[in-house]
């Protein structure tokens, strides 16, 4: 019982703060996206969650920013609204490292918002008519070098171009994935046992009705495979349900629902092993024979499934945050805030999983006792 | 009738959540990524949700079914 | 979970993994002698090959070499499909329980896997030459083409042999292994189309000895558990 209250503590814990946590601030985007070297220009910045006519003790700081050496500090800036801000900025005449052509990060600190970055916001070309051959490099690159940036305070998850708010989706789609992996792991668990001892000796189960305790045996090879057989079944709603959200999400973030990802690709092997699992328990009449065969194929097929890990990111380059096969996220991907509310959802969903499970199982064993007694 | 019923109310909820984003997303192309994408997991959420009341109702009218043929023995 | 499963998970009647040598001889020549005296079976699998590779002559005269890779893997895929399915059903309940009295299944099993690897590798050959002939050879690195089909065999033989001995026990075995062998075959059919693809210099890679050895593990994997599982299959 416990377990289904911690369950049902967890996924409200998730679902409060997995929806209502803001995400830290962010630039969207910037306008214009290019410029010439030597000129003076004003830049258009577009912020995410960002609050720039609220002020604070220090101004707000506007860098374009190549390495850590080199970095433009905007000349000045006018604030249009809270997430419009206008920045110039004074070109220089030489591009670090004589190139022709390099990518600008766009950095903003603000003293409470804290620090947000957008990758190769500015495309920085080298003019070709202000071009010196020789001259040293502008001192405007290395005056202002970007330091002491702000952290934004209290509780927020990351800000990530293209995902923005769907990173919420981290506690929702992603779950259904590691219910999946458990459920059907005490699946296959089930089918060996189930192998390592068929029909031989009983569980006694103790039942509470009315006041009274009853006392009844349940031959240990059919629970056995009954739960196999369930935990198949609620893995399978998991995984329709993680393959479907998956594909929405990736819908708007990939551009495409579907693109030979590994962790697709292996969802749904595994949807076809237990899809296949079932026609195959279906296709005897004897129900001994049925539950031995379903147990010898689960056990077969769900190891045969574990060289896909290997082979896949060989083929195709995986999209999921920490690629080649690794299941968990890279340290990137997944800050200490995220942990906090990550963590807690897999085991809340994962418990809601083993719970609807084992209402399957209980119903199967109603089913199995009314069907001996006809 | 009753099971009849109750099968009609889960058909009609799974043709609202699949035809509800799409017309939306008819009406103004981009429902789906405005306000920073949020309706994504507006969906997603919505997508468990009904996945999981459907596979409860289904063992609903499971239960129901066996009660009705217990009953008939006693 | 009540401490008496785990006692019990001791008493797992572990199979005789030591299998008994002098039997698999005879055991393997009887696959050879029936499958002679039913000569209509193997014909039947060879122009079921040679109908296939004429299926895609009709319908695309010149092939360009990644579908030709593919498309072959395909033929061999179904080829084999066919040829192995039949191996635990051509015999009748009688001569099965003989076999039971007289041979370990773990000796049963590497017989049929040795047999049908065998015939699997000449139908796969044949297929080939066949193919060859009317789609073109764009094969490249023939040594590695013909050890990628050699490991085809080997890979497929195993995952088929051990399907079609549950599939078997059911009415409508044919469609029964096909459902049931895809995802299993699914790892092994996607390494071969890549070394293939290789020997077919579709793809410049040189660290292919890694996908040999994932192949040569996967085999490894699909053997051991044949072992220990058939017996459980077998116990009728």
């Amino acid at each position: 019982m416990w377990w289904k209250i911690l369950s049902v503590v967890l996924l409200v814990y998730v679902f409060l703060t997995g929806l209502l946590v803001p995400l830290k601030s962010g630039i969207e985007t910037v306008e214009p996206a290019a410029a010439h070297t030597g000129r003076e220009i004003t830049i258009r910045f577009y912020g995410y969650n960002t609050f720039f006519e609220k002020s604070a003790e220090s101004p707000i700081r506007v860098w374009l920013y190549y390495d850590s050496q080199y970095a433009l500090s905007a000349s000045s800036f006018t604030v249009v609204n809270d997430t419009i801000l206008d920045a110039r900025f004074n070109m220089p005449v030489n591009l670090p490292e004589g190139k022709q052509t390099v990518y600008l990060n766009a950095i903003i600190d603000h003293p409470i918002a804290g620090a947000s970055l957008l990758p190769a916001a500015i495309e920085l070309n080298q003019d070709s008519s202000g071009m010196v051959a020789g001259l040293p490099l502008d001192a405007a690159w290395t005056t202002t070098p970007v330091e002491t940036l702000h952290l934004q305070k209290g509780f927020s998850f990351p800000y990530q171009n293209v995902i923005y708010e769907s990173i919420r989706n981290t506690y929702f789609h992603v779950p259904m994935w590691f219910v999946l992996l458990f459920l059907f792991c005490a699946s296959v668990w089930y089918s060996l046992l189930y192998l390592a001892n068929p029909s031989d000796s009983s569980i006694i189960r103790k039942l509470k009705v009315a006041g009274r305790t009853l006392t009844y045996m349940v031959p240990a090879g059919q629970e056995n495979d009954r739960r196999a057989a369930a935990y198949a079944e609620t893995g399978l709603l998991f995984g329709i349900l993680g393959l479907l959200t998956g594909m929405i999400w990736a819908n708007y973030t990939w551009g495409k629902p579907w693109s030979n990802d590994i962790k697709q690709l292996m969802t749904a092997v595994a949807l076809l092993i237990y899809l296949a699992y079932f026609i195959l328990r279906s296709s005897f009449d004897e129900p001994e024979k049925s539950a031995r065969l379903a147990a010898v194929y689960n056990i077969f097929a769900f190891a045969s499934l574990i060289p896909l890990l290997y082979i896949v990111p060989r083929m195709f380059a995986s999209l999921h945050p920490g690629a080649t096969g690794n299941p968990a996220f890279g340290t990137q991907d997944l800050d200490n805030t995220m942990r906090a509310v990550f963590y807690p959802a897999i085991i809340g969903w994962t418990l809601l999983g083993f719970w609807i499970a084992n209402l399957r199982i209980r119903y199967q064993r109603l089913f199995d006792r009314a069907m001996d007694l006809h | 009738m009753k099971k009849y019923k109750a099968y009609r109310l889960i058909t009609f909820i799974v043709f609202l959540a699949i035809s509800l984003p799409a017309a939306l997303a008819e009406g103004n192309r981009d429902f789906m990524r405005e306000t920073g994408k949020i309706n994504v997991v507006v969906a997603v959420i919505l997508v468990i949700f009904l996945g999981i009341v459907w596979y409860l109702f289904r063992l609903e009218r499971k239960l129901t079914k066996l009660e009705h043929q217990t009953k008939d023995d006693q | 979970m009540s401490k008496g499963y785990f006692s019990k998970w001791t008493n797992l009647p572990l199979p005789a993994l030591f299998m008994n040598w002098k039997i698999l001889f005879p055991l393997l020549r009887k696959e050879f002698v029936l499958e002679f005296r039913q000569r209509y079976a193997i014909s039947g699998i060879v122009l079921y090959v040679f109908s296939m590779v004429f299926v895609v002559y009709i319908a695309s005269i010149r092939v360009a070499p990644p579908v030709w890779n593919v498309l072959f893997w395909l033929i061999v895929l179904f080829a084999s499909i066919n040829a192995v399915v039949k191996s635990f059903v051509q015999e009748s309940g009688a001569r099965q329980l003989y076999y039971y009295q007289i041979a370990d299944p773990v000796t049963l099993v590497l017989a049929k896997v040795i047999y049908n690897t065998i015939l699997l590798l000449v139908l796969g050959t044949l297929a080939f030459a066949a193919y060859s002939l009317v789609a073109g050879n764009p094969v490249k690195d023939l040594p590695l083409f013909g050890l990628v089909l050699l490991l085809g065999s080997l890979g497929f033989s195993i995952a088929f042999t051990f399907i079609a001995s549950i599939a078997a026990k059911a009415n409508n075995s044919a469609t029964l292994m096909a459902i049931l062998s895809f995802p299993v075959i699914l790892p092994i059919l996607l390494t071969l189309v890549r070394l293939s693809a290789i020997a077919l210099r579709l793809i410049q890679d040189t660290s292919y000895t890694r996908d040999i050895i994932n192949l040569l593990a996967i085999d490894a994997i699909l053997i051991s558990l044949t072992f220990v599982l058939f017996p459980y299959i077998w116990r009728d």
